[in-house]
């Protein structure tokens, strides 16, 4: 079995019909994973709807102008866009124009005629986001895959599988690799708030100096915030006030994978001992789709 | 006339005008744009503004309630496409999004028109113009939403297309070739993304010819196809193929522009009767979900209103299971309303003046029957919002007289005074002379003025009509608790707010002491009060 295979039925496992790909930082195989999710999902016969949160997959890093791995579309594919971001040519099939504002423009909704590349500028905000997800389904999409961006995980959805991707583009130290990992997918993974439990509601954001703070008082209640994006603590930080603490959402993702990439702009780690090592840092099942393994 | 000098905030505020306008909003860009919704008929243009009302009333006969939501939701639909169409007349080429926007603007407007059948009341939207542009982009509707440059458009575009499907056949072919090669080099399928991955421990040899390194890891190469000489010159030919189709669907695209901009008048004039329609069908819908009738607007002085309603309150109430109880109220010069506190007597100042601003905008009324002059002005004079505006610098009666000031300095004939409870705060004698005072001088100026007060004498003193709330009857002994909407229920239960003439003062209590004990105010406080009030009347 493909690794992409792999992927698309650990969200079909859930229930879910889009995914959205998260990583850990730039650069980390992000578009790679989308694509290889994208054409698993066209080899299956489905018809496949792609957007983005915000902007991404353009050509050159819109940050730090390097190459990008492509996104090229097959006819028949759905895209939510910025109409200032979708080429002209070849032409595409406009089945929708939406009042979704992005910095380039208003989100349509197109049908890829000829095969071509396109930019992914998607709707920045969670509400835009949703309604371009519901009218790519309503345009005819069974799946929607989405380019997603680790500060804009506020505009994830409920229903969306969320897969993180990870690898050697800041670090190239793999326990540091492993940990980031770890600390994100906890993030995501924050359970839902049962209201049987006694709960302790915070308003806005819980940052690290609020979470000392009901750590030294020795909060037993539920730390309840409204989701993840909440929760501005960080890496060992996180993960220290989530052995002490009862941290929970009133609005949970599903993350169900972990990818990874042992090559970075700035070196390389072996690819075994990544793989290895932030399988066992995740509670999920993580693959390489680079080297096309998993564990 | 301006609109500060017709209806300022304060005035605006009180008698509703911002309720008003959001019940009549128009669905589609092109109503938001007309301006008649806010257009203000004045004296002199009384026919106009009877004519408008009496149109807006048959629209209202004509269609049902369902029927106008329906065209409605039809001109909500409404793409805008004056945007599109300001950079057509420019010179742009029409987008692809821009010809998703016409064929639905046509569509809708094809439709609206069906709808409207020959009723000439409601303008006409959708002429050969509109119909000219739907066929013209006819050729690229897909499904019965979506929009394609399609082939059948241009002869040129068709050839071009095919042109670069050949070259990219041919190309992908070559590769495809070259794809196989490697693959066989490297003894695994042809299936080859743009980059593909090769194992280091699967590597016996060196990497075959024609496959290019992108990126190395410890353990595996990420590569792609190296394109060899001869189909290197293949892709070439499929991107100047490529090119070729983009200019030729940019001539299409500039030819259809061309072919929208020659509609441009009959373009121009279906947007501006689309505007039209939408802010009368707006009007009628809410005429008919009130059941307004057209005022008789007349030029002489003098408001006579028949079961008149100030809607705002009447929503609200209605929404929440209540009935609104009209008044009926008659005067030329000055008049007064008497009448308990929560009785309604502030509510009828703000019926006559919802009323005149109807009146005055070419609307139906919310009256069984009315007849009045067109305002050139309307004030409410009371404690209002501007007061508050200017953060405790003036006492309220010093805000009171500064509006007072500035409404006489404006005064017209036939201009229209609200006066609620005025210089309330000031002692009584002085309240009731500047009171009375300013009902003189309003009627010697022509304008009508309609006063609601507290005081007793004030009808006899400015000779002006006299109108009175009836009041509460079975005031219950017990108060009802501290639920002030539990409480408002009761007072509801408790009072006549029906309006009535009167010839004299007739009442020496405005049910103050009744009223406190029903809010829940200190049982002490009332008794001492009501002795207070039997010793002063012994």
């Amino acid at each position: 079995m493909e690794v992409s295979d792999l992927l698309l039925d650990r969200a079909t496992a859930i229930g879910a019909r889009s995914v959205a790909v998260v990583g850990t930082g730039k650069n980390v195989g992000k578009t790679v994973v989308m694509r290889a999710i994208y054409r698993a999902a066209l080899a299956r016969g489905w018809r496949v709807g792609v957007t983005s949160i915000g902007r991404d997959g353009e050509a050159n890093d819109f940050v730090d102008a390097l190459a990008k791995p492509r996104l090229r579309l097959a006819a028949g594919t759905l895209v939510a866009g910025a109409r200032g971001a979708l080429p002209r040519s070849p032409a595409l099939e406009w089945c929708e124009s939406t009042d979704v504002p992005s910095a380039s423009g208003t989100i349509s909704i197109v049908r890829v005629r000829t095969e071509s590349e396109v930019e992914l500028v998607g709707a920045p905000t969670a509400s835009g986001l949703r309604a371009c997800v519901e009218k790519l389904f309503a345009c005819g999409a069974d799946f929607v895959a989405i380019d997603g961006a680790i500060d804009r995980v506020a505009a994830l959805r409920e229903e969306d599988a969320v897969i993180v991707s990870c690898g050697a583009a800041a670090s190239t130290s793999i326990e540091a690799i492993a940990a980031e990992a770890r600390a994100l997918v906890a993030l995501l993974s924050l359970p839902r708030y049962e209201a049987t439990l006694e709960a302790l509601h915070v308003e806005g954001a819980l940052t690290p100096m609020r979470a000392a703070e009901l750590i030294a008082t020795g909060e037993r209640r539920a730390v309840v915030v409204r989701d993840a994006t909440r929760v501005t603590l960080r890496g060992r930080a996180l993960l220290g006030a989530l052995e002490r603490l009862q941290i929970r959402v009133e609005r949970p993702l599903r993350p169900i994978a972990v990818t990874v990439n042992s090559v970075g702009r700035a070196g390389s780690v072996e690819p075994k001992a990544l793989l290895r090592a932030v399988r066992a840092a995740v509670d999920l099942p993580t693959v390489d789709v680079f080297a096309a393994s998993a564990a | 006339m301006s609109e500060l000098e017709f209806l300022d905030r304060t005035s605006a505020m009180a008698i509703g005008e911002g309720w008003l306008a959001a019940s009549i909003a128009p669905s589609s860009p092109y109503g938001s744009r007309d301006t008649i919704v806010r257009r203000r008929f004045i004296g002199g243009e009384e026919g106009e503004a009877v004519a408008q009302a009496r149109r807006i009333a048959r629209i209202a006969e004509r269609f049902d309630l369902t029927e106008m939501e329906a065209l409605r939701a039809a001109l909500a639909r409404l793409p805008d496409i004056a945007p599109t169409f300001a950079r057509l007349v420019v010179g742009d080429a029409l987008d692809d999004a821009q010809a998703l926007a016409l064929l639905r603007f046509s569509d809708a407007a094809i439709e609206l028109q069906r709808m409207r059948a020959d009723f000439d009341d409601l303008p006409p939207c959708a002429g050969d113009d509109v119909e000219r542009i739907r066929a013209l982009l006819e050729r690229g509707r897909v499904g019965s939403n979506a929009f394609y440059l399609d082939d059948a458009f241009d002869a040129d575009l068709r050839a071009e297309r095919e042109g670069f499907e050949e070259a990219r056949a041919r190309f992908e072919s070559a590769r495809g070739r070259l794809e196989r090669t490697v693959a066989e080099a490297l003894g695994r399928d042809a299936r080859f993304d743009e980059e593909f991955i090769v194992m280091r421990e699967r590597l016996v040899a060196p990497l075959p010819p024609g496959v290019r390194v992108v990126r190395e890891a410890p353990t595996y190469v990420l590569c792609e196809i190296d394109l060899d000489e001869e189909t290197r010159v293949l892709l070439e030919r499929r991107e100047e193929a490529a090119r070729r189709v983009a200019l030729a669907e940019e001539r299409l695209r500039a030819s259809l522009a061309k072919r929208v901009v020659a509609s441009s008048e009959g373009l121009e004039r279906t947007m501006r009767r689309l505007g039209e329609f939408d802010v009368a069908l707006a009007a009628a819908h809410w005429t008919r979900r009130f059941a307004c009738r057209p005022a008789e607007i007349s030029r002489e002085g003098g408001i006579d209103i028949v079961e008149g309603r100030w809607l705002p309150l009447q929503e609200r109430l209605e929404s929440g299971g209540g009935a609104f109880v009209p008044s009926s109220i008659s005067w030329s010069g000055a008049a007064i309303v008497t009448g308990p506190n929560m009785g309604g007597k502030s509510v009828a100042l703000r019926t006559v003046g919802f009323i005149a601003l109807c009146a005055s905008m070419g609307l139906p009324v919310p009256a069984q029957r009315a007849r009045l002059a067109l305002p050139p002005m309307i004030r409410w004079l009371g404690i209002g919002p501007d007061e508050e505006r200017r953060g405790g610098l003036l006492s309220s009666f010093a805000g009171e007289a500064v509006r007072l000031r500035d409404a006489f300095a404006a005064l017209s004939p036939r201009a229209l005074l609200l006066v609620d409870e005025f210089a309330r705060t000031t002692t009584p004698r002085e309240s009731f002379a500047i009171l009375v005072a300013a009902l003189h001088t309003a009627r010697a100026r022509g304008a009508e003025a309609i006063a609601a007060t507290h005081l007793a004498g004030v009808a006899a003193a400015a000779d002006a009509r006299h109108f009175a709330v009836r009041g509460l009857r079975g005031i219950p002994e017990a108060t009802v608790g501290g639920d002030i909407d539990r409480m408002l229920a009761v007072l509801a239960d408790c009072m006549d707010y029906r309006i009535e003439e009167i010839s004299e003062d007739r009442r020496e209590s405005s049910d103050a002491l009744a009223l406190a004990s029903l809010l829940g105010v200190d049982d002490e406080i009332v008794s001492r009060a009501r002795a207070i009030v039997k010793t002063i009347a012994e």
